[in-house]
């Protein structure tokens, strides 16, 4: 095999290996783009392959000016950031051919095909055991509901995975005429893929210590990523038969609970914990004085409150209720930005409901380089946020943008597998790439 | 792979573990921290929790299994902290400070989920660390992270949430955001931290020394909002709540729909023409498919209040169980929004074996979420329950090398 491609800047350590060192990905099909984004930020040479006509996801916006195109779509940008992408197709005898020994060259193949798509074309997992293939040694299927089972050929999407998995049934308001929520937006994509990325590590830790000969088989299910992603719901039925029941932007929980996110002067919400009470005595003071600049502590620095930091979770439930209305009251004197940086400087865990993108300016996230400049296919710049740990001594740099369809073709087929250059042309007319 | 391999309960537990071996000291608590542990010991690290008994994990009071909160009997306590042992210290002792050192010397890894700087004041600075084991993986989870200029700044889940702009964009749009109804980005972090946990793991035979690693709750939030910022960037959209509505692609029906029951919901996303017919028919109503305000992709999403309204009407009688199962054998996305008793029963997740059975001295014998993976010949398990407070302080200090006096001088000074 030739040369690997260059390396993102922010996957390189300072003895200039990526923190995934040596791990080829080959990945197709759509449920496994973000477990492929997620190994590729980290430096795995990660090639996408799709059909001559482009992967589904491309076909999905948004796009620069509500215009659609197979090489701009906003979503396919940010999902396939890192990656290397060729053409194939799986179902055209020279296509499939060189699928077989692309993934024969590969340490893992992440399938995300659909269920039973690439094993009814000879081209999957059970073809790769029966047919001993040289490679890989992982093959991580990433389907909606498993490789086998009563549901595993159901049709399924975002909606309706966290529907089934159940957050949307902790997820919404407290008023249960309205509907049960989807978290905005894939969640259970990012779920299935971040679960995906565990087994794959799990799988090649497992195989490089010996624990097993290989290869191995990773049956990723969405639905049973998302139905482990719900916290206390489980318990709380497991241990004492109760239903979280729903309630407007806080945590479900069997009965009411206090609210938590309040309205500011300017229109805007924040999210105040615990109602705002203070966990200990000291910024219990440093709350009050911040509330008498607004004339706003009311009856607060009576003593009953100061009791009720340290009484236990059943009792002093009176004191908690009025300093939590108290606290709403003032909250709504204040801009969510006061609130919020008033709020943690007192060391309060308040947040500011923000959407996304103001992040994008918070003096905070550039002292961390949380957003990559990344150049768009169309060549516009912009700003993408980038994998959420750090490596101490490994700098963080430019994402490379997502490839063109079939832009890295003759690099990995020519240049790479060894098919001659002028073979590359017939492979395209007929289809096969 | 054959059905049985993947579902013999017991001969799945006797699989080789990838993780075996491998010895984590864990310092987390609460969610996010011993999210990240709880799949590195399901995958079978030795995961030793060390916890400071005057400082105790309010996990521990949380959901008790029966009547009043106590420490060995939380339910969610239990569910996040199963197969891992766990010894109580008082880390400013200082026989008790040498052993949990000679603990970290020995391990390959060492956990903590405080606010940035904490650990260090405990005395466990990287420094320390790298000091007491050349290869050591220090992974540290916190709000903010552990650089810039808001590095002080706390988070518990909703709060990641609120500030990461996923609340912002849950919910319906003439109404407050609904946000998310759990901490979903301390599972979040839990994950990213055990993804990281894997890649220091194989990358410490590669590299020289110990590494550290820096992750930001917050962040591990907005790394998911990577579209909405680019849409948001090119074409200068802000972000807004759709509801259970699909905008890329755009859908419609998508929704969640009212059935028959008590908060009985079922959600249906039609993909294609044929969907939205074969969804007509089977709610009985196949003139809907044919109504001018519906005939085509256009028209029903420029009339989605109309049509959510009209599918309602045909919904609201039929049990969504049922319907469920009747839309998915014409091809339609249809799920239930399932409670917990509804996911107990659900047949898919059994068959994969997903909740396992496990004992424990203090909750007896209960059901564990597993992990959503299965592995073609490794293994992952649930043991055991979560450890009592200081449950292995004797079997963690005899590896260590003390005696059985040793162990009783300790606990007589309030040691351990």
């Amino acid at each position: 095999m030739s040369e690997r491609p260059p390396l993102p800047d922010f996957a390189a350590s300072l003895d200039g290996a990526p923190i995934l060192d040596r791990v080829r990905v080959v990945e197709v099909g759509d449920l496994g783009e973000i477990a492929g984004r997620l190994l590729a930020d980290v430096g795995a040479d990660v090639i996408r392959v799709e059909p001559p006509s482009g992967t589904d996801s491309r076909h999905i916006g948004p796009y620069p000016n509500d215009e659609p195109g197979v090489e701009t779509s906003l979503r396919f940008a940010a999902h396939n950031a890192n990656k290397r992408g060729v053409t194939l197709d799986l179902e055209h005898a020279e296509g499939h051919a060189l699928w077989r020994r692309l993934c024969e060259s590969a340490d893992v193949v992440i399938d995300g095909s659909g269920h039973g798509v690439l094993d009814g074309l000879g081209a999957g997992w059970e073809a790769r055991l029966a047919d001993g293939w040289a490679g890989p040694r992982v093959w991580c299927s990433i389907t909606p509901f498993g490789r086998e089972g009563p549901w595993a050929d159901w049709a399924s999407s975002d909606l309706v995975q966290l529907a089934l998995g159940g957050p949307m049934m902790s997820t919404g308001y407290t008023d249960h005429d309205l509907p049960p929520i989807r978290g905005g937006f894939d969640h259970s994509y990012w779920m299935g893929g971040e679960y995906a990325v565990v087994g794959i590590l799990g799988a090649l830790f497992g195989l490089d210590a010996g624990a097993v000969e290989g290869p191995e088989l990773v049956d990723m299910a969405i639905h049973d990523a998302v139905s482990a992603t719900t916290e206390g719901a489980f318990p709380s039925w497991e241990y004492r038969r109760e239903i979280n029941q729903r309630a407007t932007g806080r945590h479900s929980a069997p009965g009411p609970t206090p609210e938590i996110q309040f309205p500011t002067v300017d229109g805007r919400h924040m999210n105040v914990i615990g109602g705002g009470q203070p966990r200990s005595a000291r910024y219990l003071d440093d709350m009050l004085d911040w509330m008498d600049r607004y004339d706003a502590a009311e009856d607060l620095r009576e003593p009953r409150y100061r009791a009720a930091i340290f009484a236990a979770r059943n009792e002093a439930e009176g004191e908690r209720q009025r300093f939590s209305e108290v606290t709403k009251r003032f909250v709504a004197m204040l801009t969510t930005e006061e609130a919020y940086r008033g709020g943690q400087g007192m060391h309060l865990p308040w947040g500011i409901v923000r959407r996304p993108e103001e992040n994008l300016d918070d003096p905070h996230w550039t002292d961390r380089e949380s957003f990559a400049p990344i150049e768009l296919p169309d060549g516009q710049q912009a700003r993408l946020p980038v994998g959420p740990y750090r490596f101490e001594g490994v700098p963080r740099g430019l994402p490379c943008r997502a490839p063109l369809l079939g832009e890295h073709n003759h690099a990995v087929f020519h240049e790479e597998m060894g098919v001659p250059a002028g073979d590359l042309p017939g492979l395209s007319e007929r289809g096969a790439i | 792979m054959a059905k049985s391999d993947a579902n013999s309960d017991r001969a799945y537990d006797e699989r080789p573990r990838p993780l075996a071996g491998v010895r984590v000291v864990d310092f987390t608590w609460i969610v996010a921290g011993p999210q990240a542990t709880r799949i590195l010991a399901d995958l079978g690290a030795d995961v030793i929790r060390v916890e400071n008994e005057g400082h105790m994990d309010s996990l521990r009071t949380g959901l008790p299994a029966d009547g009043d909160p106590h420490p060995d009997r939380s339910g969610i306590f239990n569910n996040f902290n199963r197969n891992k042992r766990g010894i109580t210290a008082n880390i400013y002792h200082p026989r008790t400070r040498e052993l949990i050192e000679q603990l970290i010397t020995g391990a390959d890894a060492v956990t903590e989920n405080f606010s940035p700087g904490a650990f260090a004041r405990m005395g466990f600075s990287f420094e320390r660390l790298r000091e007491l084991n050349p290869k050591i993986i220090y992974l540290s989870l916190s709000g903010y992270g552990h650089y810039g200029r808001d590095s002080s700044y706390v988070t518990w889940g909703p709060t990641a949430q609120a500030v990461s702009g996923l609340t912002y964009i849950s919910g319906l749009p003439d109404q407050a955001p609904a946000g998310w109804g759990y901490s979903y980005l301390d599972h979040s972090a839990g994950y990213y931290g055990a993804i990281a946990m894997l890649l220091a793991l194989r990358r410490r035979d590669r590299i020289e020394g110990a590494q550290r690693i820096d992750i930001s709750q917050v962040e591990t939030g907005m790394v998911m909002t990577g579209v909405t910022m680019l849409d948001c960037q090119i074409n200068g959209r802000e972000s807004e709540r759709i509801g259970n509505r699909s905008r890329h692609p755009a859908l419609a029906p998508h929704g969640a729909y009212r059935c028959a029951g008590d908060d009985r919901w079922i959600t249906i996303a039609a993909e294609t023409e044929q969907h939205w017919r074969e969804l007509c028919e089977e709610l009985g109503h196949p003139a809907l498919a044919e109504d001018e305000r519906f005939a085509s992709l256009e028209a029903r999403l420029a009339a989605q209040d109309e049509l959510d309204a009209a599918i309602t009407e045909c919904t609201r009688e039929r049990e969504p169980r049922a319907l469920m199962f009747a839309l998915q054998a014409r091809g339609v996305p249809a799920g239930l929004a399932q409670n917990m008793p509804d996911k107990m029963q659900d047949e898919q997740l059994a068959s994969r074996g997903f909740y396992r059975a496990a004992p424990s001295p203090y909750v007896g014998d209960r059901f564990y979420e597993g992990l959503p993976f299965l592995f073609r010949q490794l293994g992952w398990d649930v043991r055991r329950g979560a450890p009592g407070m200081g449950e292995h302080i004797d079997e963690v200090l005899t590896e260590l090398g003390c005696t059985p006096e040793e162990i009783a001088q300790l606990r007589a000074e309030a040691a351990v």
